[in-house]
């Protein structure tokens, strides 16, 4: 009994109206919402083409929710062969019009809906210019969590996730965003991330930490072909193919009184806060400090001679 | 002997290997329906799939240096495999570049049918417009409990222990070796390949079966390409999904009489308007190098194996009861269990009707019982050691190509020649009392030489 | 020659008095500081009692619940909000005496406490990135330091994986491990959290002097020192643990084993004396060529300049932002200019203990309206248990798995980071 490599991806799409507008206004429409979706699906559904046991997600990161648009939640079982049940009527006049593989037809047809539904359902509110991709990637985690418990005896899931993401960084998400990182490198999740706007740090860092692939789009017109080369092969593939090379992450940290990137900072015995420079009392946790100067490094001299 | 017994072992090609045997006229004919495309790249070596889909949206020729270079160094002859596959099954063909270099590009059927799969458009894959609801709309479990029950009903028919069959089905059977008669109208027996077959996966027989099949379709005047695409188009339908007849022609309405006897689609009736494809045709292009998840689910494990080789079966199925009797030695039977123990007579019976000790083990393993198949190994070790070793009980003798040198005419010659053997390592062994030696192959044509110049010099 | 036999006689119930008196006051003192009891003082347990038949006279729904019931158990002990030892300077002293050979642990005691200790140093510096620790042996009534201070868990691991190989041999010695590790964990700054961890295998010790004149040297010097017992309780590690703040366990079976060892590698909460202080760090980023205008030169990294037999000149490395030393990984302390240079993930990777996602609130599925529908927020599952996990945050459902993954491992909820207003956990927050 040979044990059955099969994979499950999970792409975020990142749904920010004030981003896609904005571009949208910008190239002249050389790259709307739906044209990039439907490079999108046919992404998705080219994954599920190559193996039979190929699983699939996508949810949709907003700028106030996540939305899983496919699987629906109503359906019992996300398994990609099974029938929707409530949907194989109309599936059923649909499927039948072209020489498309049905599967390929319900889910697109699913996500259709769903990218419907949210566009509609969503509040007029304020708007932003961020998306909640940590809350996105928390749910894509409890989702992979749950499909790797679900699985027989006997088969093996890689699971992956696919960050298609345009808006900016939210620095107020840092902490969601890193502590889903670090669960995703414990379940051994990697972790990619496509650009099509400006350089994401937090994104560079998570495929760094996760082993994924970075790669920020010179173009948003060449989506699919880009996808298809770049981000198709799974990562145990990945190896043996040629593919951009791994870009140079900054590290550095930001500090948390002015958000600057620092080389040497101050960091909080007790928080673990960073600053850009000294201060007598801790802004996050109220510690006062003792001022620590010269003593310190002398002692560690003293040490250093004595061992 | 070694080579009797390899030829006496199941052949089961996967698709890869049987579309490989179709000539390339069939080959292309093949690829005029969107699901044979959406088989066969499935079916690909990995990379290959990978190179397809690269250029799947590039409609002029790739160079070839470009296509060498998505591969790094040091998977380069596994680059290589890949490529000679898409280019023995006319996936892509060489076209010359402007510029004198070679590229490579799609074969535009299948390019465009893979297209249509994927992006939708073209002829619909089954004719007819939208069925309106069943009034009997079966559930998956029913439809599991259908397939298997045709598919039991071929194999108990095997095992002789079953009311007959159609007359195709029995034609396939003689026609793949698994089953032989002494005369036209004697019932057909089993043979040790049929065994085998019975020792396999559900999903691996299925495929079997299928090939056999098809060999015998041309036979019986049907179309190959048109049987095969349909056969496709059914491993691509959805489960529990019903499907029209509407717009069949002849001859797939005659194949899918045949596939409702197996058990791979369910209709209600002979005359229906439909029909629901089960998991044994789902499973069909997918499962084939896989073990089907969903098979495996449906099929409930019963049997135990303790370390003391003692073997407890909670079925009363009298094909599977037959098929333990095959390698174990048979206790004691209760209504709905039955209890034998492994022993060395038994496997050493089983293993010379061909059987292999990998079959059995697997065939233990897949069967194993929900509660032992939580444990890790799921089979005692010292069972699956012993069966082994059981099984290389009677693979004592080595075989090795040769060529047997005699006829010297001094002690001294033969001497010569012999140490000279020794020291290449090609020596496979010698007589020195009656001069005779015998010389591996690969040693041969060194001998031939260094012989002549002694004889020559002499 | 009487004389001296009645003197001996004199001293000797001195000495035994002395003994008796000190004794019933400790034990007198135990039973003030230690109100619990032991096991067998206890009532009696009627441990079946916990587990009922249902209706079809099954006991699995009793079990599940029992087992479900552990599982949230070991999440609700965890408090929040106490300020806690985020530098860690741990030793780790391994017995290595005789009884360590013995074989109630398969194959031994030492072989599964290795093996054990391995996943504890890696869970350690994944958990406590900035901490530092070191190992001591002892064994023959001698302490030996195999690894130093330090932050390199592979370095440590390779340790551990010879001392296997060793010999048990000899008595172990608590106090001369104890001395040598107070040794180096006294210099180390005040807003460290100084630790030491016991791996105790035998029942007795053998020391140069006055072990209890040692534990209160390092009560003094605020050290924690935890014991793991492998055989029973003895009372010297009691004594130690309960000075010094620490805990003493022992162990009952392997699984148990591995949890005492986990349950250390959170930190624990700090010391009243510990001083906190403002410590500057480095974040150096990776560079892969000096500069840009020279020619790629390759250098010697910091870190592995005393191993000669490893080929280290590489062009690429972490540059210390203040002296320009190169070091190959992080987290490191420059060996120059003595600066902690870290990277802001490893920073990020301890910060869930400060902001510890809160629980989640446990209701019956049936408290919510149109509960025969009810979906996992988080994976989408349908909810068929009887009991439902809510966020008190931003209210959202979640199934039992969710549930314990978004705690032990996510440090987040689904919900509050989709979404806008409950995003932000931590900083903020406590601003505001």
């Amino acid at each position: 009994m040979a044990e059955v490599q099969c994979s499950l991806l999970v792409i975020i799409i990142d749904t920010n109206p004030v981003w896609w507008g904005q571009h949208f206004l910008q190239d002249n429409s050389q790259c709307d919402f739906f044209g990039c979706l439907d490079s999108i699906l046919v992404f998705a559904n080219s994954h599920l083409m190559m193996k039979h046991g190929n699983q699939l997600a996508i949810i949709a990161s907003h700028t106030n929710q996540s939305y899983f648009l496919y699987p629906q939640g109503k359906i019992e079982e996300p398994c990609v062969s099974d029938p929707n049940s409530e949907t194989t009527d109309e599936n059923g006049t649909r499927a039948l019009s072209d020489g498309r593989y049905e599967l390929f037809t319900q889910v697109d047809e699913q996500i259709t809906t769903q990218v419907k539904s949210l566009v509609l359902g969503s509040e007029e509110g304020q708007l932003y210019s961020d998306c909640v991709i940590a809350g996105s990637l928390a749910m894509a985690l409890c989702f992979i969590h749950r499909m790797e418990k679900q699985m027989h005896l006997g088969e093996k899931m890689s699971s992956r996730i696919l960050v298609i993401k345009g808006s900016e960084d939210n620095p107020a998400q840092y902490m969601n965003f890193m502590n889903t990182v670090f669960s995703a490198q414990k379940q051994n999740v990697v972790m990619d991330g496509c650009i099509l706007g400006k350089d994401s740090g937090l994104l560079q860092q998570a495929c760094d930490i996760t082993g994924g692939t970075y790669l920020k789009l010179p173009t948003v017109t060449g989506l699919l072909q880009y996808l298809l080369c770049v981000f198709l092969p799974d990562p145990d593939v990945r190896h043996k193919l040629t593919l951009p090379a791994r870009v140079q992450v900054d590290y550095r940290a930001a500090c948390f009184c002015h958000r600057n990137l620092i080389d040497i900072g101050y960091v909080c015995s007790v928080c673990l806060s960073i600053f850009c420079s000294f201060s007598p009392i801790c802004s996050t946790c109220q510690t006062t400090f003792k001022f620590l100067g010269p003593p310190k490094i002398l002692k560690k001299k003293i040490k250093k001679t004595n061992v | 002997m070694a080579a009797k017994f390899s030829s006496r072992k199941l052949d089961c090609k996967d698709l890869y290997g049987y579309l490989r045997t179709l000539p390339p006229n069939i080959l292309d004919k093949l690829y005029n329906h969107p699901a044979t495309c959406l088989a066969v790249f499935r079916e690909l070596p990995e990379l290959a799939k990978h190179c397809v889909m690269r250029i799947l949206f590039v409609e002029q020729a790739v160079p070839q240096a470009v296509v060498a270079h998505w591969v790094s160094s040091k998977y380069h002859e596994e680059h290589k495999l890949a490529m000679a596959a898409l280019t023995d099954l006319r996936v892509w063909h060489e076209q010359p570049l402007p510029g004198g270099m070679l590229g490579f590009i799609l074969n535009q059927t299948f390019r465009s049918n893979m297209k249509i799969a994927l992006l939708g458009g073209g002829e619909p894959w089954t004719g007819g417009g939208p069925l309106p609801p069943d009034k009997h709309a079966k559930d998956a479990q029913f439809l599991d409990n259908y397939a298997q029950e045709r598919w039991e009903c071929v194999l108990y028919y095997m095992v002789g222990s079953s009311e007959c069959v159609s007359r195709d089905i029995k034609g396939v059977l003689l026609h793949a070796g698994l089953m032989k008669a002494e005369s036209e109208e004697a019932t057909p027996t089993i043979t040790p390949l049929g065994f085998q077959f019975l020792l396999m996966e559900s999903s691996s027989q299925v495929w079997f079966f299928m090939l056999q099949y098809l060999d015998t379709l041309t036979t019986r005047g049907m179309d190959l390409v048109e049987s095969l695409s349909f056969l496709f188009q059914l491993s691509f339908s959805i489960f529990g999904k019903d499907y029209a007849t509407e717009g069949m022609s002849e001859a797939q309405l005659r194949l899918l009489q045949h596939l409702r006897e197996f058990g791979l689609v369910y209709q209600r009736k002979r005359k229906s308007q439909r029909y629901y494809p089960t998991r044994l045709a789902i499973n069909l292009a997918s499962g084939l190098s896989q073990f089907s998840t969903m098979a495996a689910a449906a099929q409930k494990g019963f049997i135990v194996v303790e370390t003391n080789y003692r073997l407890y079966a909670y079925t009363n199925s009298q094909l599977q009861i037959a098929l333990i009797a095959l390698f174990c030695e048979m206790l004691y039977r209760f209504p709905n269990m039955v209890v034998g123990n492994i022993t060395r007579d038994s496997i050493h019976s089983a293993l010379s009707c061909g059987i292999t000790g990998d079959q059995i083990i697997s065939y233990l393993k897949t069967h194993a019982h929900e509660q032992i198949s939580l444990k890790n190994p799921v089979l005692p070790p010292t069972v699956t050691d012993q069966i082994h070793l059981w099984e290389m009980e009677r693979d004592r003798f080595r075989f090795t190509d040769g060529v047997l040198y005699n006829q010297f005419l001094s002690q001294s010659d033969f001497e010569l020649l012999r140490d000279y053997a020794k020291d290449l390592g090609v020596l496979v062994w010698d007589k020195p009392a009656r001069r005779v030696m015998v010389v591996a192959r690969k040693g041969h044509d060194e001998h031939i030489i260094y012989l002549s110049i002694y004889l020559y010099s002499n | 020659m009487e004389e001296v036999c009645v003197n001996a006689a004199t001293k000797f119930t001195q000495w035994f008095s002395f003994c008796l008196h000190h004794r019933t006051a400790n034990i007198l003192k135990m039973a003030e500081d230690d109100d619990k009891l032991y096991r067998w003082e206890t009532a009696y347990e009627r441990t079946w009692e916990a587990i009922k038949e249902d209706e079809e006279g099954s006991l699995q729904a009793s079990i599940s619940e029992i087992t479900h019931k552990a599982k949230r158990r070991r999440l609700l002990d965890r408090i929040g909000n106490v300020r806690l030892g985020m530098m860690r300077h741990v030793y780790l002293i391994i017995d290595m005496s005789s009884a360590m050979s013995d074989p109630d642990l398969k194959p031994s005691r030492l072989v599964t406490s290795v093996k054990l200790l391995e996943n504890f140093v890696e869970e350690y510096f994944d958990q406590n990135p900035i901490s530092q620790l070191g190992i001591i042996l002892t064994r023959n009534k001698r302490a030996e330091k195999i690894t130093e201070l330090g932050g390199n868990p592979r370095r440590h691991i390779a340790a551990l994986q010879n001392i296997s190989k060793k010999p048990c041999q000899g008595e172990p010695s608590l106090q001369n491990s104890l001395d040598m590790a107070a040794q180096t964990l006294k210099h180390m700054p005040s807003h460290a959290s100084r630790e030491i961890l016991i791996i105790f295998g035998s029942l007795t010790t053998c020391d140069p002097g006055d072990v209890l004149a040692t534990i209160k040297m390092l009560k003094d010097n605020a050290i924690r020192c935890s014991v793991i017992g492998l055989s029973a309780e003895v009372r010297v590690c009691k004594k130690l643990s309960h000075d010094t703040q620490g805990d003493y366990n022992v162990i009952l079976d392997e699984p148990h084993f591995k949890d005492l060892l986990n349950a250390h590698v959170s930190p624990p909460p700090a010391s009243g004396n510990t001083e906190s202080s403002l410590i500057r760090m480095g974040f150096p980023h990776h560079q892969q060529n000096v500069e840009k205008d020279k020619e790629e030169r390759p250098s010697m990294c910091m870190c592995h300049l005393d191993d000669k037999a490893t080929q280290n000149f590489s062009s690429g490395g972490y540059f210390c932002p203040q002296c320009r030393s190169k070091y190959c990984e992080l987290p490191v302390e420059c060996k120059s200019c003595a600066l902690t240079l870290v990277s802001a993930p490893h920073l990020a990777r301890s910060y869930h203990h400060l902001f510890p996602l809160p629980q989640f609130k446990e209701a019956p599925s049936s408290s919510v309206p149109n509960s025969e529908s009810l979906f996992c927020y988080g994976c989408q599952i349908s909810l068929k248990d009887k009991t439902i996990y809510t966020c008190t945050k931003c209210n959202q459902i979640f199934c039992i798995d969710c549930d314990l993954l978004a705690h032990e491992t996510l440090h987040c909820c689904p919900g509050c980071a989709s979404s806008r207003n409950t995003q932000q956990i931590g900083f903020i927050d406590s601003l505001t």
